[in-house]
């Protein structure tokens, strides 16, 4: 089996089931994700530890005149991506098919497009064609504020498109200089695979403003501080199961790009703007962080919060450390395992005060329902990273890594380690706790809700008991992906230490 | 069974009640729940003590064991496995930890019984004392640490536990971000060791510290400053010690909880336990000694003011424990644990004993409305009469050596160390003093109404039960106080528990009697063998002599408060109108509260505000949103018509080639 098929069989499920009839759209989509789950399952069983390179490669020419391959490969890197993809779409398909939609059939094709494309992003081991799956996975996302968003969807669509395409027009351009410039500076013709761009190191000024393009793109997706101007519209106007994959996955394709394209690609760069990113990210964590403190909507906590994890992750790979980018892949899993519940959380605590997200609407939900007061404590635990969840460990080794390189910008990092706690259990405690707001209607979470949840919540607590399973299957690839950035950044030069050495389990 | 296996199954045993009573919560009826919580951490107990028999059986060279279940997070230079150290400190931490708690949750099985959280009380009262006892017995920082943040996590739900009390949610995250603050300071303390040695294993660290570490090395005094950070915060020393009078927002038996067998010793045990790094950086040790002698003055002058009794045992706890940390920061480290076995038994007993008259109040918690419960609460004032006594350090009751024990140490290392020993000695007379103005106000004088009540065989039942810190009227829904509440002379489970702390809170001290037996330090000794400072014991001579001291600062003490609040009740009111500067002072807590507040929470709420209301609208979306929007406006008419009418199109067209070119390398890669 072939990852062709893993990548290709969301869409061509979300094409079959749009002739299915119309009530049974839904729990077929709902079926179709837990397939490719199943298929994506197959590959995580086959997977060999121990591994740097690319297993499971498909490579053809796609457009020979070009060079641009269509080359698929899993390693360390990609790996728990695609789990995590696979678990939250089946996630959010099955919250979904429990409730009605205007024309579900197109409904469901986009979430399998997007899936998909995600997948595709993912899986991808050629520039062009990562590029092709990065623009691709937007547009489903489009169609589904614009048409099935509620409040300012038309606003929040426009800034969306606005943004993205501006990103995607910087990446575009970086990507195809990326290919002219490598073939031209090492007279060779021309070819996007990543591996072999990785053997046609580019000058450093052509690596300088081509790092620019692609944090441009990716920070704009991410979103980091300052580009994070279609945020609180976007996430707001989106329906539920789209933003808990928009920022469970999504978000987290631009971290990806940063270590397989950006590290592997442009080292110099990446050492040359090292304090740029990590300032960038240490100033997202802050604002993210005093942002969700008093932003007076629970959607919007958690879409700061994400804005402050995603900085931590960043702030991890940038980093140039292998703890750092360690902590930052085990912590894309975990911040998209927790963000999704939250937000489906969001979705029931809304429910159960008259349909508004305000929190001052909230209030004493937790006294006739404990089990999604519980849920929604685990999940917030999680969030703030508390020690003894997956969280903590991915916090753990990105601050470690950071440590290593900036020992001032790991210190006030640790600020947004406190103001999470804050934040998370400020939203816990407004929402659950206290005396009850005049709207709420306090009842347990039904069995709708808890199909979505108790997965994600399972996932959560298993990885919490044992982080070394995403761990150990990351790591060889990734410290190969850091390595020629850190060598340059002077993070090798003791390679008998203890933060070169890599250790591990006997 | 090995050491390591009755060790674990330690931790197993409450962690079941954990999950048996959190799945069954729905479902166990009356007081099984109770029971099962109770049983639970009983069997965790009976393991604790196999494993100080077959601990003792092994030679005193050979009494460190280790064991791991599986690695947790092993990559990158990290080795980080989930592991257990079982040496006899923790074993001694196990014995201390789950013997008091036992007791708690026998007493809470009654105390509780009327509240609709019952079965969810047990589950968070069991998960407390899995995260304590995990704590203890961390293998590796990165275990400690989770043990650690379980505690803070533990605390703040039970805490809060009547969550529709505004002031216990409040007091609940307050516990909980200063417990994280102390979090962030062991992260970053295991940072600064991680850097030099490798490795987060504590037999490893140990091993190392003496090869890496010059004498005083900057990152080694910054690395115990900041594990310092973690125990302030978790021991609730100053400054990071305003969350704990809050924290009496929670049952009596959770503060019991938390002030005796777990949480707060927590910081005690952490630097006895890093005592290798402690000692090879002692300036950061000297600071965490007059750190803690700070806490143990000022906690004790503000307990002499408050009227809440819960508070007023509360700040007595911080004063306490300022008395361990003291001790485990100058080489006392078995007189400082002793201390901490002591004050588990006596402060257990006094929580309990003012959860009874609590009961009797139908809970009016203030001093200023008690009086007169000599008769009608018998049992109780028995109780807390001992625990008075032994927290006063009267002889011969076991606060009377323990104490005793720390300042003889102090005096004897000499120095500046003396001064923090005179500092000991009137902590001591402020003790005798807050406790039995406490005692006298509660038990002597003219019984109020509810005592009157009481020796008339009623229990007084409050109409509509009010918070007596905002005066809002209880949400008695999810059960505060409850429709019933109890007292120990009428629920035997009480009055068991509480019997067996009082024996140990008189007795406990003759496992530690100078130039008589030396229980406790023998005991203790393979742990701190590497130690130099340990072996610096003063003379048993030395010892009774202090022993003498102490005795008769506490006798004095206990005169004065007794002509004060008793002889001439005149002369409070007259010396609080005197000098009612200081009493102002004392009375908000030095101003600490305040202080916080102006210094760390409105700044940041107030930048927060700012970029909410300020940053967010004109700088984000207007300048960078729109500025961007129009730039693109401004591009070509070809943009400007992708973006609006013809975005479907594009769409469109993407979709259509990507799926074909895929659907073409699907056929032909298969």
């Amino acid at each position: 089996m072939t990852l062709s098929i893993l990548i290709w069989l969301p869409l061509a499920i979300a094409l079959i089931i749009s002739q299915v009839p119309r009530p049974w759209v839904g729990r077929a989509a709902a079926i179709g994700s837990l397939v490719t789950l199943g298929v994506a399952i197959s590959f995580l069983a086959r997977f060999k530890l121990g591994h740097a390179g690319l297993q499971f490669v498909t490579d053809r020419v796609w457009i020979s005149a070009l060079g641009i391959h269509y080359k698929l490969g899993l390693d360390g890197l990609n790996i728990a991506l695609i789990m995590l993809t696979t678990i939250l779409f089946s996630a959010a398909l099955i919250w979904a098919s429990f409730r009605e939609w205007d024309r579900p059939r197109v409904f469901y094709f986009h979430f399998g497009l997007a899936e998909s494309s995600v997948l595709g992003a993912f899986c991808a081991q050629d520039l062009a064609l990562f590029i092709a799956f990065f623009d691709l996975m937007l547009i489903p996302f489009y169609f589904l504020i614009g048409m099935w968003g509620s409040g300012e969807r038309v606003r929040a669509t426009t800034k969306l498109v606005v943004y993205t395409l501006v990103g995607s027009f910087f990446m575009l351009a970086a990507a195809i200089a990326t290919g002219v410039l490598a073939s031209d500076q090492h007279n060779t013709s021309l070819n996007f695979a990543l591996s072999a761009l990785a053997h046609l190191p580019l000058s450093r000024t052509s690596q300088e403003w081509i790092f620019l393009c692609f944090a441009v793109a990716f920070l704009v997706k991410m979103p980091l501080v300052p580009f994070h101007g279609w945020l609180a519209d976007g996430y707001k106007s989106m329906p539920i199961p789209a933003v808990a994959v928009f920022s469970g996955v999504i978000a987290k394709v631009a971290a990806y790009g940063f270590l397989r394209v950006v590290l592997p690609l442009f080292p110099y760069a990446s050492v040359h703007f090292q304090t740029l990113m990590l300032l960038i990210a240490l100033v997202s964590i802050l604002y993210g962080t005093s942002m969700a403190f008093t932003t007076p909507d629970a959607r919007l906590v958690v879409a700061y919060s994400s804005v402050a994890q995603l900085a931590f992750i960043t702030l991890g790979i940038f980093s140039l450390r292998p703890q750092g980018g360690q902590g930052a892949l085990l912590q894309m899993v975990n911040h998209g395992l927790v963000t999704a519940p939250l937000f489906f959380i969001v979705a029931a605590l809304a429910a159960r005060c008259g349909g508004s997200e305000a929190l001052r609407d909230m209030g004493g939900i937790a006294f006739r329902a404990p089990v999604l007061a519980s849920l929604f404590m685990i999940v917030a635990l999680a969030t703030l990273a508390m020690p003894g969840s997956a969280n903590f460990i991915g916090e753990f080794f990105i601050l470690l890594g950071v440590f290593r390189a900036k020992l001032a910008i790991a210190i006030i990092a640790f600020i947004g380690v406190v103001g999470a706690a804050y934040y998370a259990l400020r939203v816990f405690i407004s929402a659950m706790h206290n005396r009850v707001g005049p709207t709420v209607g306090s009842r347990e979470i039904g069995f709708l809700d808890l199909s979505g949840l108790v997965p994600l919540v399972g996932v959560v607590l298993v990885l919490a008991f044992y982080p070394q399973f995403i761990l150990k299957r990351t790591q060889p690839s990734l410290q190969a992906a850091i390595a020629p950035a850190q060598a340059l950044s002077g993070g090798g030069a003791n390679p008998t230490g203890p933060f070169t050495a890599s250790r591990t389990s006997p | 069974v090995s050491v390591t296996t009755s060790a674990w199954l330690v931790l197993l045993f409450p962690l079941l009640g954990t999950i048996v009573i959190s799945a069954g919560y729905a479902l166990l009826p009356g007081r099984l729940a109770g029971w099962i919580g109770t049983t639970a951490i009983g069997l965790a107990f009976v393991f604790s003590v196999i494993t100080l028999i077959t601990i003792l059986g092994k030679s005193p060279d050979h009494r460190q064991f280790t064991s791991s279940l599986w690695d947790y997070a092993f990559s990158a230079g990290v080795d980080a496995k989930l592991q257990i150290l079982v040496d006899p400190l923790s074993v001694f931490m196990i014995l201390v930890v789950s013997g008091v708690s036992t007791m708690i949750h026998l007493y809470s099985v009654t105390y509780m019984t009327a509240d609709r959280g019952f079965n969810r009380y047990f589950a968070y009262l069991n998960y407390f004392v899995l995260s304590m006892l995990l704590l203890v017995l961390a293998g590796n920082f990165v275990i400690l640490i989770i043990g650690w943040a379980f505690v803070g996590a533990a605390s703040y739900i039970l805490i809060s536990f009547w969550y529709r009390r505004t002031t216990a949610t409040r007091a609940g995250i307050k516990a909980f971000v200063i417990n994280v603050v102390g979090d962030v300071g062991l992260v970053l303390g295991t940072f600064f060791l991680f850097k030099h040695t490798g490795t987060v294993d504590f037999l490893k660290t140990f091993a190392e510290v003496d090869h890496v570490f010059a004498h005083n090395a900057t990152d080694l005094v910054v690395a115990c400053l900041l594990l310092l950070v973690g125990a302030f915060a978790k021991s609730a020393q100053v400054p990071l010690h305003t969350w704990l009078p809050d924290a009496m927002e929670g049952p009596t038996p959770v503060s019991a909880l938390i002030h005796a067998a777990t949480m707060v010793t927590a910081g005690v045990y952490l630097i006895a336990r890093m005592h290798s790094l402690f000692e090879q950086a002692p300036t950061a040790a000297d600071v965490g000694a007059i750190g803690g002698c700070l806490t143990m003055l000022l906690a004790a002058t503000i307990a002499l003011v408050q009227v809440d009794i819960k508070r007023v045992i509360a700040y007595s706890t911080m004063s306490q424990i300022g008395y361990m940390i003291m001790a485990v920061c100058v080489g006392a480290y078995a007189a400082g644990l002793f201390h901490l076995m002591t004050h588990a038994f006596f402060k257990a007993l006094l929580f309990m004993a003012a959860g009874s008259i609590i009961g009797a109040m139908a809970g009016v918690q203030s001093l200023d409305r008690m009086g007169g419960f000599r008769k009608a609460l018998p049992f109780t004032f028995a109780c807390f009469l001992i625990g008075g006594l032994a927290l006063s350090g009267l002889p011969p009751f076991s606060g009377w050596l323990s104490k005793d024990d720390i300042l003889a140490f102090l005096d004897h290392r000499g120095g500046g160390f003396l001064i923090l020993g005179i500092a000991g000695y009137f902590g001591a007379f402020l003790t005798g003093l807050y406790t039995f103005r406490m005692i006298f106000r509660a038990f002597l004088g003219d019984p109020v109404p509810e005592a009157r009540e009481l020796e008339e065989g009623h229990l007084h039942h409050a109409d509509v039960p009010r918070n007596p810190m905002t005066g809002e009227e209880e949400d008695s829904d999810v059960g505060f106080p409850g429709p019933g509440h109890y007292i120990a002379e009428r629920e035997w489970p009480m009055k068991v528990a509480m019997s067996v702390l009082a024996v140990g809170a008189v007795a406990a001290g003759v496992l530690e009697i100078p130039g008589v037996d030396r229980g406790v330090e023998k005991f203790l000794d393979p742990t701190f063998a590497d130690s130099a400072l340990s072996r610096r014991v003063p003379s048993t001579k030395a010892d009774w002599i202090g022993l003498v001291i102490g005795a008769l600062i506490a006798v004095g003490a206990v005169a004065v408060a007794y002509l004060v609040w008793v002889r001439r009740t005149q002369l409070a009111p007259a010396l609080q109108k005197r000098f009612a500067a200081v009493y102002t002072f004392l009375w908000n807590k030095w101003y600490f509260d305040e202080l916080i507040d102006v210094l760390v929470v409105r700044p940041s709420l107030w930048f927060g505000r700012v970029a909410n209301s300020v940053l967010e609208p004109i700088v984000v979306s207007g300048a960078i949103t729109n500025g961007t929007v129009s730039v693109v406006r401004a591009g070509s008419a070809a943009v400007r018509r992708l973006q609006t009418g013809f975005l479907r199109y594009y769409a469109a067209a993407i979709v259509v080639g990507m799926s074909g070119v895929a659907l073409y390398f699907l056929i032909s890669s298969t």
